[in-house]
């Protein structure tokens, strides 16, 4: 703080400073605090993780854990599962939810109220209440042990974030511009392509993103529906060093580190734009 | 949803005037079935992924089922008796009940307060809003890890951190008791809940015209009065969305407790998720399971819809 004031600043107002700096300070050690652990923890020896006399920092930096998880575990197989799930569902949530959101933001139509409501309530069911279910339809549909079906999955459960947060978006733009292009001879899937989407650009990557990352974090799905090793997304796959017995938490924390970065910077891109659309929109993804 | 939206006659006559389909007859039936083949994508996919399974499990509920999940007809809501006897039931719904509670309701005022904080303006706000979103980005598996980790009595950082800092002298047991573990979810699904209410709540207070506040100061009120009079009311709205979200997938919060306990030892740490997940698929009783899921959505239907109600009454008497 720099206060190099001329007139005399109230004590009062300098407390409050104080305490608005603190209070920020502390939440944000304590917010940064597990991926701290996490860094060090991945940056040690086994021995030193469990020697005695417990260090903070490690005591040589051991970049090579983030090099040896490549070939102690099918990591290259599991982050390019978590690219084909996130990256399918992403797809199949865009193209599914796209023309809903758009049908709901410009026509007119008989169930329009009920499908609003069905999309909001869906959001009840959770993926894990739902998990025999989910099953026995993977089973049926012979999409078990399969990314294919986590794609489906994911994409199905990110449905009402997509259709709440693309209909809002829609909504918020007038529809002048795509009369006068319906005019000029488009037919509609022309005046959305060209008119509509690239005016709807900044909420259409917002969802993009956010389902991406929704699908990238998803556990409870892929856990109970891939049994083979390499078809397992990271979320999943890095429990190979969290064993019954022996927990490699160097290995865990180092991969859990490769599974974190993409996320975390996707997410401060998306953070603003997001935030205003799930506060009108009432949906979590 | 308001169905009479002035836009809707421009836009017909918008159709009318397009050329397109030369059959006045034809084009008309197009027009009214034209939404459906907009939304029909997305319908098939919700009914073949949500709406089915949601069958399923009532239909599975009702049954008698075999471990291979083949349907032995209706048994007279066994499977629900079978589950609410089970004594190990109460304490698995007392759980959960904690859990969500707990958790929603901290996490609810934590995330108010941070909100009201970082709602200032200060060196560094971009930056602490960025790192406070952390938690939020990070799956919760790997969140969980850490923290199982970082409590640990024998190699935990938090004994490590404590000692260094010479505030204890010997390793503490931070979890001693299946309570103590239990916490110390609980803790951590607080942790990664407030990201999303502080969020809520600052975009809700980001709207909130300034001239309030310079007029209530005119008037003399001070700080909480402000908070209370015109903070509250208004950011209400942003706290209802993201409370009612947060009963919904707190209660539904499956990787944080099953990466920390499994709900171990005997049930004393499992929500009803993770209780239904080891009932399905460890014990092979898929009928008691979805009694489970069943009575799950039971009671999260009636806290969203008494929560729901309630608010709306209030909207209505401040209106």
């Amino acid at each position: 703080m720099t206060q190099t004031v001329k007139k005399p600043v109230s004590v009062k107002k300098t407390v409050l400073r104080l305490l608005l700096y603190f209070v920020v300070l502390d939440v944000c050690i304590i917010t940064l605090y597990p991926y701290f652990a996490m860094l060090c923890t991945a940056l040690k020896s086994r021995e030193e993780i469990f020697s005695a006399a417990g260090t903070v920092l490690p005591i040589t930096a051991l970049w090579s854990n983030f090099i040896d998880i490549w070939s102690r575990a099918p990591m290259a197989k599991y982050m390019l599962n978590s690219i084909l799930i996130a990256g399918g569902s992403t797809i199949i949530a865009m193209l599914c939810g796209i023309p809903a959101a758009y049908a709901l933001a410009r026509m007119k139509f008989k169930g329009q109220t009920a499908f609003l409501g069905f999309v909001i309530v869906s959001q009840m069911f959770a993926p894990v209440v739902l998990l025999i279910g989910i099953y026995q339809v993977m089973q049926v549909l012979h999409l078990t042990d399969s990314i294919l079906g986590l794609v489906f999955i994911n994409a199905a459960f990110n449905q009402a974030f997509t259709i709440w947060l693309l209909r809002g978006t829609f909504m918020g733009i007038s529809a002048d511009m795509e009369q006068a292009a319906t005019i000029d001879g488009c037919n509609r899937i022309q005046s959305m392509m060209k008119v509509l989407l690239p005016v709807a650009a900044p909420g259409i990557v917002t969802t993009l993103i956010f389902i991406f990352i929704n699908a990238w974090n998803e556990y409870t799905v892929a856990l109970c529906l891939i049994s083979t090793d390499t078809l397992k997304p990271l979320t999943v796959g890095i429990n190979i060093f969290n064993g019954y017995n022996i927990i490699e938490w160097q290995y865990l924390f180092a991969a859990s580190i490769f599974a974190i970065i993409p996320v975390v910077i996707l997410f401060m891109c998306i953070e603003k734009n997001l935030v205003s659309g799930l506060a009108s929109g009432g949906v979590k993804g | 949803m308001s169905t009479k939206t002035p836009a809707a006659p421009a836009d017909r006559q918008v159709q009318t005037a397009s050329p397109r389909l030369p059959n006045p007859g034809s084009r008309k039936f197009f027009r009214t079935i034209e939404p459906y083949i907009w939304i029909a994508p997305s319908i098939i996919l919700m009914a073949i992924f949500i709406v089915t399974p949601i069958f399923k499990v009532f239909q599975l509920s009702m049954n008698k089922v075999t471990r291979a999940g083949k349907l032995k007809g209706f048994n007279n809501f066994e499977n629900f008796t079978t589950v609410i006897k089970d004594p190990s039931f109460a304490l698995v719904l007392k759980n959960t009940i904690l859990w969500t509670v707990a958790v929603v309701v901290l996490s609810t005022l934590l995330g108010f307060i941070l909100a009201l904080f970082l709602n200032n303006e200060f060196k560094g706000r971009k930056v602490a809003r960025a790192i406070v979103v952390f938690p939020w980005a990070t799956t919760l598996v790997i969140q969980a890890s850490a923290w199982k980790f970082i409590v640990n009595t024998d190699y935990g950082t938090l004994n490590t951190l404590l000692m260094r800092m010479g505030i204890i002298s010997a390793p503490m047991n931070w979890t001693s008791t299946p309570a103590a573990w239990f916490g110390w979810e609980i803790a951590c699904g607080i942790f990664v809940t407030i990201p999303f209410v502080c969020f809520c709540v600052l975009s809700g207070l980001q709207s909130i015209d300034a001239s309030y506040y310079e007029a209530a100061t005119v008037d003399g009120a001070g700080y909480f009065q402000k908070l209370f009079k015109i903070t509250l009311p208004l950011v209400k709205s942003s706290l209802t969305v993201s409370t009612v979200l947060n009963i919904i997938y707190v209660f539904n919060s499956f990787p944080i407790i099953w990466t920390m306990t499994k709900g171990d030892p005997a049930n004393r740490t499992d929500t009803l998720v993770t209780y239904l997940y080891k009932l399905a698929f460890y014990n092979g009783k898929q009928g008691e399971a979805s009694a489970v899921s069943v009575i799950g959505f039971i009671i999260l239907l009636m806290c969203a819809s008494v929560y729901m109600i309630y608010t709306l009454r209030k909207g209505d008497e401040d209106l």
